[in-house]
């Protein structure tokens, strides 16, 4: 029988649990929609045939690879800690991974080995008819990838490969759903993603809109925002009003010359962050055109050491970013960094001049190809250094094109360009062999602008196979400093990326990423 | 009959010259795979792309290949998404259009009547104030005052949304920007076209019949002025597709404009070429519209034809 005493039981009991469910209840319902207002978002998003700037930057919020690069605790990014993959042990050429349990895809379906064998597969990345061919030069030493159990992936390399884990924080080893992934194909794959993040992506019209919720299923905490929108608003002026005006909750690319005036509207954060990416030229080393100067290293020394490139970067950018004074001793290498290196080719105008008049150099004309505003302030740069050149008696002319594409047409004598540093977190084998090999673009490609030395590889072998650490300091100290006899190039500064967003948000930039879980996103 | 076949041939041949044109242009200029993959693309990626994009094949037999599918209405597939190029610009195109007829609409109901006061009132400081509004809305470039509105309505006032089409609050900066330029050109055009017509011996005529000058303007003069008015409404018109290129890319409005400087600078051959397209034939067929109203307003024309 109901009395009025069992009656008022009954509604405190429910008015309890109701109280118990209501924080998170609350927590789901006041989480904000955060608007983000872009410069550009690239054509498709699938994981490595989107590679850019504007797919990187967003693609980590709805793709996890097996690991991750984590820049909160570590902004140097040489720390890699657990993602996808729980644990790892390498036994010779065989590396073992064990997959995290009971984590769903976007569309319902529990992520398993045969996905991550799917992902890293010689069929996806390097076959002939790969899917997402660009995948190939991330994954070349790869030789079998199989699924032993539900939650366990091998993976064979033609040699020992201490770096695997690392490796598999990028690009392709974000993890797809297999089944999906090969009944929709690539280019669907790419217009409407599906991964295992914390967000899933809800629209995406490229050219104009991305939105993303936060994933019910996720395994891990939920993201502070309900929602993501992530919409192209080309003008850097429109970017930056909308977000003092409140329509956006941030904004990204915010030239360097502008900041002085952004930093002073108070309902607004500035961050500039130093990106894995050097900004820098090439030097066409080779004989073509036939009478290229530059095939005389010690006219390509003369260069380097007639620009002061540490002060033209403070004028710059202030204390934003550095020269990095000697290729490769770069500050995100961590053991491998050493800060007490000396400089082989030092800003010294009179050696300059001194090795100039060792060569026939007579005052010829050198072209420097640029690529229209790609790199902030690469043109003013440019200005100054062939002023400095031109004071030791070098002719170099600035010649701007409008994409890479009329960059790559020869003749040219220097070309910009630039280096990540990324693919194994806290080792130099990006930015010093992978990308000068060889096998790499700038050594294979139509518009290459080196020959590597017998010596180069010879010593880069060396590198890729070394395992311990001492045996890989040492390999990358003698192929380094063999670069630097050759001199290809010179580094300049190391890219900067920034973004502003609303007071009343917390955020940490993961450098190119914009990370909007965990640790990098609260909202106040 | 004959008049009709003509114009069938011309607009034919007017859209042949510029597919032609546009393909020879495009795919001599530059590589649109190195262009579009970026500088760290390998050789091997690059000819992928090539081969997948059939632009691998002689030059030539692209051409004809491209030529048969566009007869055919296909314009093959965006380049950056892989969709069909007609799916791409259909998505756009509405925006445009509900962009492009707002600032149409205002440049016509501001332009038109400005530009008849300023005449009838010749020479007064109310033909003056028109003038000078209308040169400086002409000469006044749509991306600076773009950007001046966004400062201040969006950024000092913050009465309006500074970019993004989804709501009506959203269409007032972009089409006042695109409007005004054109009802600047408007109201000089209308001005000297009444101009001319209110110096005629037969306006003389019918105020010497004891008209009343506003029935003179809108019965008399007005009809003989529209030639000249109609010929730069069409020629405004079709100058609305270039205006929104800038106009919308400063307030981020999804429209074909902004498709086009997106498709150009990702190198999307396909979408550029569809989108050239699209663009000369709505220009000849609103040429072509232009023609015919002519015929319907002035009986001359019809006879001499």
């Amino acid at each position: 029988m109901i009395t009025r005493r069992t009656l008022n039981k009954s509604l405190m009991s429910v008015s309890a649990l109701a109280l118990a469910s209501a924080p998170t209840a609350l927590i789901a319902q006041d989480r904000p929609a955060i608007r983000i207002a872009v410069d550009n978002l690239w054509r498709t998003m699938a994981p490595l045939n989107g590679l850019s700037t504007t797919g990187n930057r967003i693609n980590i919020n709805f793709y996890e690879a097996l690991t991750e690069v984590d820049w909160f605790n570590d902004p140097s990014g040489a720390t890699v800690i657990p993602k996808l993959a729980l644990s790892w042990k390498r036994d010779g050429n065989v590396w073992q991974f064990k997959l995290r349990e009971g984590v769903m895809f976007h569309h319902g379906e529990e992520m398993t080995a045969e996905d991550v064998a799917f992902t890293l597969s010689h069929e996806r990345l390097r076959a002939d008819d790969a899917y997402e061919p660009r995948g190939a030069i991330f994954s070349s030493n790869i030789v079998r990838v199989e699924a032993v159990d539900r939650y366990t992936v091998e993976i064979e390399t033609d040699s020992p490969d201490p770096n695997m884990a690392q490796k598999l924080s990028n690009h392709h080893a974000k993890v797809v759903p297999k089944a999906h992934y090969l009944e929709v194909g690539v280019d669907a794959f790419g217009q409407m993603p599906i991964g295992t993040g914390p967000y899933k992506v809800t629209l995406f019209r490229p050219g104009e809109v991305m939105t993303m919720d936060a994933f019910e299923d996720y395994w891990g905490d939920q993201p502070a925002a309900a929602s993501l929108e992530w919409r192209i608003v080309p003008e850097y002026a429109g970017r930056i009003a909308g977000v003092v005006a409140g329509d956006y909750d941030f904004a990204v690319n915010v030239p360097f010359d502008q900041q002085e005036q952004v930093r002073g509207y108070d309902n607004i954060n500035l961050i500039n962050t130093v990106a894995p990416n050097y900004v820098m030229f090439a030097f066409n080393t080779r004989p073509d055109p036939e009478d290229n100067p530059l095939v005389d290293v010690r006219l390509r020394h003369a260069m380097i050491q007639s620009v002061d490139m540490e002060t033209i970067v403070k004028v710059l950018f202030g204390d934003e970013t550095f020269f990095p004074t000697i290729p490769f001793n770069f500050p995100d290498y961590g053991d491998f960094y050493d800060p007490d290196m000396v400089d082989p080719h030092p800003y010294d105008v009179e050696a300059a001049r001194a090795l100039i008049a060792e060569t026939d150099y007579d005052g010829e004309e050198l072209i420097w190809h640029i690529t229209r505003g790609f790199y902030d302030n690469y043109e003013t740069a440019a200005e100054i250094m062939i002023a400095q050149w031109a004071e030791v008696g070098i002719n170099v002319k600035m010649v701007v094109v409008d994409n890479f594409s009329l960059a790559y047409q020869r003749p040219f004598h220097l070309l910009n360009m630039s280096n990540g540093t990324d693919f194994i977190p806290g080792d130099p084998y990006r930015p010093l062999w992978l990308d000068w090999n060889p096998g790499s673009t700038r050594a294979s490609a139509d518009w290459k602008v080196w020959d590597p030395t017998d010596k180069f590889v010879e010593l880069g072998e060396k590198f890729v196979k070394a395992v311990e650490f001492e045996e890989r300091r040492d390999a990358y100290l003698a192929l380094s400093k063999e670069w630097q006899d050759v001199t290809p190039g010179m580094y300049m500064w190391k890219r900067l990326f920034s973004y502003v967003h609303r007071t009343g948000v917390d955020w940490a930039p993961a450098a190119g990423e914009m990370r909007m879980y965990g640790n990098y996103l609260t909202v106040s | 009959m004959e008049f009709w076949i003509t114009r069938a041939f011309r607009l034919a041949l007017t859209l042949f010259v510029v597919v032609t044109l546009t393909f020879i242009l495009l795919r001599t200029s530059y590589d649109p795979v190195v262009a579009m993959l970026g500088p760290d693309a390998t050789a091997r990626e690059i000819e992928m792309f090539r081969s997948r994009w059939n632009l691998d094949k002689p030059l030539f037999d692209q051409y004809l290949a491209y030529l048969g599918n566009a007869i055919r209405g296909d314009f093959g597939n965006s380049f950056r998404d892989g969709r069909p190029v007609f799916v791409v610009i259909a998505e756009r195109f509405p925006q445009t259009l509900w962009l492009g007829g707002v600032s149409y609409v205002f440049a016509i109901v501001i332009g038109v009547p400005a530009g008849i006061l300023a005449a009838l009132y010749r020479g007064s400081i109310f033909d003056r104030a028109i003038m000078v509004v209308s040169v400086v809305g002409f000469a006044l470039p749509n991306f600076f005052l773009g950007i001046l509105m966004i400062l201040l309505f969006s950024l000092v006032l913050q009465i309006l949304p500074s970019s993004g089409a989804s709501s009506w609050a959203h269409i007032i900066m972009p089409a006042f920007a695109l409007g005004l330029t054109l009802a600047g050109i408007l109201a000089r055009f209308t001005r000297s076209a009444m101009l001319e017509v209110l110096s005629k011996t037969y306006m003389l005529a019918a105020e010497a019949k004891g008209i009343r000058p506003v029935r003179r303007a809108i019965f008399h003069a007005l009809p003989n002025a529209a030639l000249s008015v109609i010929t730069i409404m069409g020629l405004i018109l079709g100058n609305l597709v270039a205006g929104t290129v800038v106009v919308e890319t400063v307030f981020a409005w999804p429209g074909i404009g902004r498709l086009l400087v997106t498709a150009i600078s990702s190198k999307d051959l396909a979408v550029v070429q569809a989108l050239v397209f699209v663009i000369a034939a709505a220009m000849v067929l609103i040429n072509l519209a232009v023609d015919l109203s002519y015929r319907m307003l002035d009986p001359r024309t019809r006879r001499s034809s």
